[in-house]
């Protein structure tokens, strides 16, 4: 006769098991089921969403296509597009695959989700700009529609996504948007704003990244050669292979042309020099911006660098009588021009 | 304007028109907004406020010049809190020994009128030798330090004095991925690590907030300072003259507050690259004008409501320890105690970590609050079988060196391991209630009692192997 | 300094702090300002509590409160978290911004610091958009002597259209009149017409249309402006309260209130 206790012991863990395993809720079976459909269901998103890009390049989607750039394996695919058919979302029109419309209001939706999110990521939680395109990827799919309305709102509305692609609103209608000339067909010495990366292929975009171009930059070509574009902002000059160059686009700045050479950053302003404040850089938004503004940074502020301490970051400025201290980055993005001392 | 009538209009078709005006009004209204406030705000304030002297330079920016400057600003800081703890150690010793010959001058008579009373020696030492005694270490240990500590800290708080330390230290925060403010909530941390984990509320950005949260154990709070203050002068400073003794003591409670910026820069740093990855956030901070603190409330309130909380807490927590512990120090198994059962079975990895068994077995039965550490710890030494007869530090001293064969070893990595150790209950419980999250709590126990197993293994075996211990 | 803030202060023959029992009480006055201007202190002053007041931005999380009675009307006193505007989404200005539009105070006083005018009055323009009932401490009056500044507060008051009072919480200078203040503005007595700013032409007019359609579907809402401007920004918690009915329940129990109370008083005036 074994030891009772031994046996209270093993029914407890075979209840426990039995429970890890067929839970109503968190059991692993359901757990896995679940995960199968939700998997079926991002494929068919990524989809949808896919056809959307093409449809606005004017290009058409190929099954090859599909099975090419998504990387699904060609019977899932047929599995997958039956599916959509039958919920009248795609129809197949000689080989290509095009949006009905209520596909097409679903992949507005989910591009809605992934550049809200795209756009959260990048201006409140401050994520590098390359790694929020798959951190949106994945919540594209998790977030339910009255969540990204309540993010929406939460951002304040914003028109565009931090590559600079429209956002599309509840009704799934894109905001009208100014048509930006790539920079390998830029005037050279016209001051120009960016307006949008491509951020395909991924190299490319890594690298206007890493040379640190901003969204909403004020720049102007000071050399466009067959082996390279240099840009400057007045403060620092950024080089682009001419590859690389044709993914920024840029539109006219009517503000850069008022201001002049003058204009520079609040972080190269010398210590104890007066200045006045030109505006906030475009590339600063989002919940920053507001605090920046809150702050009492209009355009015409006078502000002084008062404090400077043992690292030479940050430096504490004078503002509307208070101080207040930005780090080096922070005060990059605030435009000034030099006052004479009185 | 159209005429609308409230029976057809429904708040939909207000936030749709919204929605349609807005993208008309583009993205640059808000600042229009903004600006045109200013603008008024700047207009009316001209009107009102009139210069009578014109001062270019006044006193609070000449000040500010100093305390932040790139030479001095550092230093300033340093010696501030060096003078701080040093105040405290000296201020605090010799009442001290006062409150503890009182205290126990009465267990002593108390116990012995208990006992000519014929009353059972078990409940003469479970009220006396083990609730009261619990109480009278925690008191006498605490008390000093705390009433002159939480004033003096509260004057430089009032003063405007932590801003500027936050400015001074923001880049290091900024390196380590962490938010500049997070050195105001530190500072907090020295009152109470509770108070501190609240304090993380004037981070808006949660991840940078949720680093705050978990490293701020690393500042060692009230409850903590006594032991690093007895430790500092019985071992640190024994060997010095009494002249140089309270430098060397306050200098060795800084050097472990430092150890703890230290660890919380570095965790931070690892934080922000791993579990809660991401760059640095904008913030902004401001640096009010200095104000002159009101000494008369400063010390009423931090006497009254926070060295008498705290050692409320203290004492709540003291008196069941102290139960416990005569419990576990008085039943007998096969000729030996509890407590010494349990010391011995933590002894040899307590010994790993350059600590000993009972060292770990106070700190288990001190989880509830860190404050009782060290008279718990006490109460297990003289519990099994020994009474000190010189209370004081002097008798700490007789008794863990000469008694319990404690070295240098011995009370640096218990310096150390009280800095680095998990949070008490009462911090992990507000951890859990501002992160709503168990899984953080839980975090943050593991991060903090690693790097204490971590850091003091690596610090004994470092010690043995030069044959130090 | 004893305990008692407060001995010296002439507002002690009517003043009495109550500290915290608050449960009984007639009107709310909530403190709003921006950061270090000495709302705590000013709290402190009024209800004999020690709600802490440490010198540094961020201080004062949450609200804190407490109560006083003044001329045997005994008053809430609602201690808001120090922000510089109530624009941007920080959890503080959330607190602030709702209690001021949602919490129904009779009145809002906005502590100021008299040697940062400017900044201040930001917020003061700001609260003025929400709320009629306003009144402007503008304090650590000390201060600005001791810099030499001069503060012209019939000026203030005018251009503002609501009154601005002089005060130093730390020794209870002005406090006595803050207080009478309060009672007048609350009871009526003192008129206020706040300003309000304008925009671009463009603005204006999107908010005007925008304000026309909230009066319309809640008649006598005092702050139709402020709620459009809130709209167009996008202010998520204004977009639920205005569909969820909050806003027009808010205009009701207003005027329920107004009602109460005038009768109240003109009880009052019969005995």
């Amino acid at each position: 006769m074994p030891d009772p206790i031994v046996l209270l012991l093993a029914a407890a863990l075979l209840f426990a098991l039995a429970l890890l395993i067929f839970h109503p809720r968190k059991g692993i079976f359901i757990r896995l089921r679940a995960g199968r459909a939700a998997a079926q269901r991002e494929k068919m998103e990524d989809i949808l969403k896919f056809i959307l890009d093409r449809q606005q390049e004017g290009r058409f989607t190929s099954n090859e296509a599909l099975i090419d750039v998504l990387s699904i394996h060609p019977n899932e695919l047929l599995r997958v597009r039956k599916t959509m058919e039958a919920q009248g979302l795609v129809r197949v029109e000689g080989g290509t695959l095009a949006l009905t419309a209520t596909g097409q209001q679903l992949a507005l939706q989910i591009a809605r989700a992934h550049r809200l999110w795209e756009r959260y990521l990048a201006t409140e939680a401050r994520l590098p700009l390359q790694k929020i395109h798959r951190e949106a990827h994945r919540m594209e799919h998790r977030i339910s529609q009255s969540e990204v309305n309540a993010l929406d709102a939460a951002l304040g509305y914003p028109l565009f996504d931090p590559h600079g692609d429209p956002i599309p609103n509840r009704a799934g209608e894109l905001p009208a948007k100014e048509l930006g000339k790539p920079l390998t067909e830029w005037e050279a010495g016209t001051p120009g704003r960016i307006i949008q990366f491509e951020d395909e292929p991924p190299l490319a975009y890594e690298q206007i990244l890493a040379e640190g171009l901003k969204l909403g930059q004020t720049l102007r070509v000071i050399e466009a050669t067959p082996e390279r574009y240099v840009l400057t902002d007045g403060e620092n000059e950024y080089r682009l292979a001419p590859a690389v160059a044709a993914n920024v686009f840029l539109v006219p700045s009517p503000k850069a042309a008022i201001h002049g050479g003058d204009v520079f950053p609040l972080a190269s302003l010398d210590d104890d020099q007066p200045a006045e404040v030109v505006n906030i850089d475009e590339s600063c938004q989002g919940f920053t911006r507001r605090r920046f503004l809150d702050l009492g940074l209009t355009p015409g502020t006078i502000i002084y660098p008062e404090l400077n301490n043992f690292f030479g970051d940050p430096r504490a400025y004078r503002v509307r009588g208070t101080l207040i201290a930005l780090r080096r980055d922070q005060a990059g993005m605030i435009q000034v021009r030099r006052l004479e001392p009185e | 304007m159209s005429v609308l009538t409230n029976e057809n209009l429904t708040p939909q078709d207000i936030l749709a028109k919204a929605q349609k005006l807005r993208p008309q009004l583009g993205d640059a209204f808000r600042d229009e907004i903004v600006t045109s406030l200013y603008g008024e705000a700047e207009r009316i304030a001209q009107r009102a406020v009139h210069t009578t002297k014109d001062k270019r330079w006044d006193f609070d920016q000449r000040i500010d010049r100093i305390v932040t400057s790139p030479v001095w600003g550092l230093p300033i800081m340093l010696l501030l809190l060096a003078a701080v703890f040093w105040i405290t150690i000296v201020g605090a010793n010799i009442p001290s020994q006062m409150l503890a010959t009182a205290l126990f001058w009465l267990e002593d008579k108390a116990s012995g009128l208990f006992t000519a009373w014929g009353i059972p020696w078990w409940i003469t030492g479970f009220l006396w030798h083990g609730i009261y005694r619990g109480l009278a270490w925690v008191v006498s240990v605490m008390l000093p330090p705390m009433a002159i500590f939480f004033p003096l800290f509260t004057i430089l708080e009032d003063l405007g004095y932590l801003p500027r330390v936050a400015f001074n230290l923001d880049f290091l925060f900024k390196k380590a991925g962490a938010h500049g403010k997070q050195a105001l909530t530190m500072a907090m941390g020295f009152g109470c690590n509770a108070a501190g984990v609240v304090a993380t509320r004037v981070i808006d950005s949660p991840r940078e907030r949720l680093i705050a949260i978990l490293t701020n154990n690393f500042v060692p709070c009230n409850g903590r300072f006594p032991t690093l203050i007895m430790l500092a002068t019985v071992f640190v400073a024994a060997s010095f003259s009494p002249v140089a003794a309270s430098f060397v003591a306050a200098g060795s409670v800084l050097a472990v507050v430092l150890i703890g910026v230290f660890f919380t820069l570095l965790v931070s740093w690892v934080l922000s690259r791993t579990l809660l990855k991401g760059e640095a956030s904008a913030f902004t901070l401001e640096l009010p004008p200095y104000r002159r603190p009101n000494i008369g409330r400063i010390v009423y309130t931090s006497l009254i409501d926070r060295t008498i909380f705290v050692l409320w807490r203290a004492v709540l927590m003291a008196a069941p320890a102290g139960a416990v512990i005569w419990v576990l120090g008085n039943i007998y198994v096969n000729g030996n105690s509890l407590a010494i059962y349990i010391a011995n079975f933590l002894n040899p990895f307590g010994v790993l970590l350059g600590l000993d068994g009972v060292i770990l077995l106070a700190y288990i039965i001190a989880i509830p609050a860190n404050e009782i550490v060290v008279p718990t710890m006490l109460m297990v030494y003289t519990g099994t079988g020994m009474m000190i007869d010189l209370p004081g530090l002097d008798g700490l001293r007789t008794l863990l060196i000469g008694q319990h064969g404690w070295t240098l070893l011995t009370a640096i990595n218990l310096m150390l391991f009280s800095l680095l150790h998990n949070p008490c209950a009462t911090t992990i419980a507000t951890i859990y209630k501002e992160t709503k999250s168990a899984k953080w709590a839980t975090v943050s126990v593991i991060i903090t009692l690693g790097l204490a197993f971590l850091v003091t293994f690596l610090t004994a075996s470092f010690a043995r192997l030069i044959g130090w211990a | 300094m004893s305990s008692n803030p407060c001995e010296t202060c002439p507002a002690n023959a009517q003043l009495a702090q109550m500290g915290l029992k608050i449960e009984k009480f007639d009107r709310i006055v909530a403190l709003a300002g921006n950061p270090n201007t000495g709302k705590s202190t000013l709290f402190n002053t009024l209800t004999g509590l020690n709600q802490h007041t440490g010198n540094w931005p961020g201080k004062t999380v949450t609200r804190a409160e407490g109560g006083y009675e003044f001329n045997k009307i005994r008053y809430k006193l609602v201690d808001l978290p120090g922000t510089y505007s109530l624009l941007s989404a920080s959890q503080d200005e959330e607190v602030a911004r709702n209690f001021i539009l949602f919490g129904q105070p009779d009145c809002v006083v906005v502590v100021t610091d008299a040697t940062a005018l400017e900044r201040n009055l930001n917020l003061v323009l700001q609260v003025m958009e929400i709320t009629d009932k306003v009144i402007v401490a503008v304090n650590l009056m000390d201060e600005a002597r001791r810099k030499g500044l001069e503060v012209d507060v019939r000026s203030l008051s005018r251009d503002l259209g609501a009154p601005a009072i002089p005060i130093t919480a730390r020794n209870g200078e002005g406090v006595q009149t803050l207080l009478s203040t309060i009672e007048e503005v609350i009871n009526g007595n003192i008129q206020t017409k706040p300003l309000r700013v304008s925009g671009t032409d463009q603005f204006r007019r999107s908010v005007e249309e925008l304000s026309g359609m909230i009066t319309a579907l809640i008649p006598n809402i005092p702050n139709a402006r402020w709620l459009a401007i809130r709209l167009l920004d996008g202010d998520a918690r204004v977009e639920e309260a205005l569909v969820n009915g909050e806003l027009a329940d808010l205009v009701m129990n207003q005027r329920q209130s107004d009602l109460r109370l005038s009768s109240k008083t003109a009880l009052a005036g019969n005995q």
